[in-house]
């Protein structure tokens, strides 16, 4: 007799059921729509932003057939999270799991609502790790990726674990090719600074710039290979206001070392605090010591 | 010591051991071999009609037997195909619900992918329907399956925990999902078989 088996299959529609209600279909571009996850029973949906191609005209489908219009609240693109309000105020949020509870190598099954009705695949979590910085400059509090498939239009929608709570947010544009799951402090993070008007803070210092390669010497006593280059100062940003000039190589920003823009990014992507911080920058082929009061930039 | 990881696992072989019992490989003289499943004791086998390219297809049975088969129906728009062999006594595939189905249902795909005789792959029902996201413009009702299908997966059956039959692996849309002709779909094709 097979009633383990029988008793798995029954307990993941089961558990497809009980998130049902929750997940929510997000009508705001041209080709097949995307999916959301009630935030709040008020109407709050986040959703992932890439799948956002408009902010006007948008729309939210929910259990049952219905289809109630929403507009947008902020988007982040950074962490690829967009937050709408659903004109609807008897919506089921879904309770959501802290990620030190999430344990790699547990089921999960991902969850959409790209048509009318919730579609899901299965998985494990395959990898629960420290917090990591999104390709845009996002922080995302814990690295969570799934080998569940993201079945077309599932961005936007729940990763939701055995005991039928959310995992986190899934995307598939985070890390091209893979399932990763944006979790409950990130999303938090982010609702709580649309919802209050701002959008997300990020550091912002005003230039472009490159990674090149540090004199041999330079490279030794650094314990760095690279630095970045700064090919442009925006007027009047705080690189500007810091003296910085075109020309200028950094290698280290607030203690710690840019090696390329990915660093940089690191090292902005927090929300900046009022102080000066310290730069070390290479002028003229020698080291120099400077500060920066590093601004503060939306979105 | 017995635990719940090991009943699961002879529970998944056992259900597929008697989906096994019911599996065909339809092959043609020249271009390429699939799967195909016994639908009635009495020799009739129900396979995707692309698999089907020539008038008397080989039925291979699960105890080896190879038979010449007659085609009986040849449905292209449902992509599905009856045919018939002299045997009898034959372990017909028992059928289940694919019109009631619920997205996390646990499945198996049998078949001979890539040639690899009676071989399984697992996962879930995404959904079903004829509003698929990848499928819309198709305008026929697929059961989305979360698991791999190769060529050679194509007429064999997908089957539930009991190891009933919900439908006929016919597409892959991704490297890990598939799709089948649901049985009622399958019904449908019979019935219009039988009155021509």
């Amino acid at each position: 007799m097979s009633d383990v088996l029988q008793a798995v299959s029954a307990a993941l529609v089961e558990t497809v059921a009980a998130a049902e209600a929750g997940v929510v279909r997000v009508e705001g571009r041209r080709r097949l729509p995307s999916s959301g996850i009630v935030w709040s029973a008020d109407g709050l949906i986040v959703t992932s932003n890439h799948a956002l191609e408009r902010e006007q005209d948008l729309s939210v489908g929910l259990a049952g057939d219905r289809r109630v219009a929403a507009s947008l609240i902020g988007r982040d693109p950074a962490t690829d999270l967009a937050l709408l309000r659903a004109e609807a105020a008897d919506l089921t949020a879904l309770p959501w799991v802290e990620p030190d509870e999430a344990a790699v190598g547990a089921l999960v099954l991902a969850l959409g609502r790209p048509g009318h009705k919730v579609l899901a695949t299965l998985g494990i979590l395959s990898s629960v790790d420290a917090a990591w910085t999104t390709r845009a400059g996002g922080q995302i509090d814990h690295y969570l990726q799934t080998d569940a498939v993201m079945y077309p239009g599932f961005s936007g929608g729940p990763l939701v674990d055995g005991e039928q709570r959310v995992v986190g947010m899934n995307s598939s544009a985070l890390v091209p090719g893979l399932g990763v799951a944006v979790p409950a402090p990130t999303v938090r993070r982010v609702v709580t600074a649309l919802l209050s008007g701002r959008r997300v803070a990020r550091g912002y210092l005003g230039v472009t710039a490159q990674a090149v390669p540090l004199p041999e010497a330079l490279a030794q006593r650094l314990g760095q290979t690279h630095g970045l280059l700064l090919t442009h100062i925006e007027p009047r940003s705080p690189a500007d206001q810091g003296r910085l000039v075109q020309g200028d190589t950094l290698v280290q920003l607030d203690g710690q070392p840019l090696r390329d823009l990915r660093d940089l990014q690191t090292v902005l992507g927090g929300e900046p605090g009022p102080a000066p911080v310290p730069l070390t920058l290479v002028r003229g082929g020698s080291l120099r010591e400077a500060t920066v009061t590093i601004g503060e930039r939306a979105g | 010591m017995t635990n719940i990881l090991q009943d699961l696992s002879r529970e998944m072989s056992a259900a597929v051991q008697r989906a096994r019992a019911s599996l065909v490989r339809v092959s043609n003289d020249e271009t390429g071999a699939g799967s195909g499943l016994i639908w009635s004791s009495e020799g009739l086998i129900l396979t995707n009609a692309h698999v089907v390219h020539q008038r008397t297809p080989t039925v291979t049975l699960p105890d080896g037997r190879q038979l010449p088969a007659s085609v009986r129906a040849h449905d292209p728009a449902r992509d599905l195909a009856l045919l018939a062999v002299k045997a009898s006594g034959l372990p017909a595939m028992p059928l289940g619900d694919s019109e009631h189905l619920r997205p996390g249902t646990w499945v198996f795909a049998v078949g001979h992918p890539w040639g690899v005789a009676n071989a399984v792959t697992a996962g879930v029902i995404i959904g079903g329907g004829a509003d698929m996201p990848e499928l819309t413009g198709s305008q026929r009702e697929w059961l989305m399956v979360s698991l791999m299908l190769r060529p050679g997966n194509s007429g064999g059956p997908l089957v539930d925990a009991a190891g009933r039959m919900l439908g006929i692996n016919t597409i892959m849309t991704g490297p890990a999902v598939g799709g089948a002709v649901p049985v009622h779909i399958v019904r449908q094709f019979l019935r219009a078989a039988t009155l021509n």
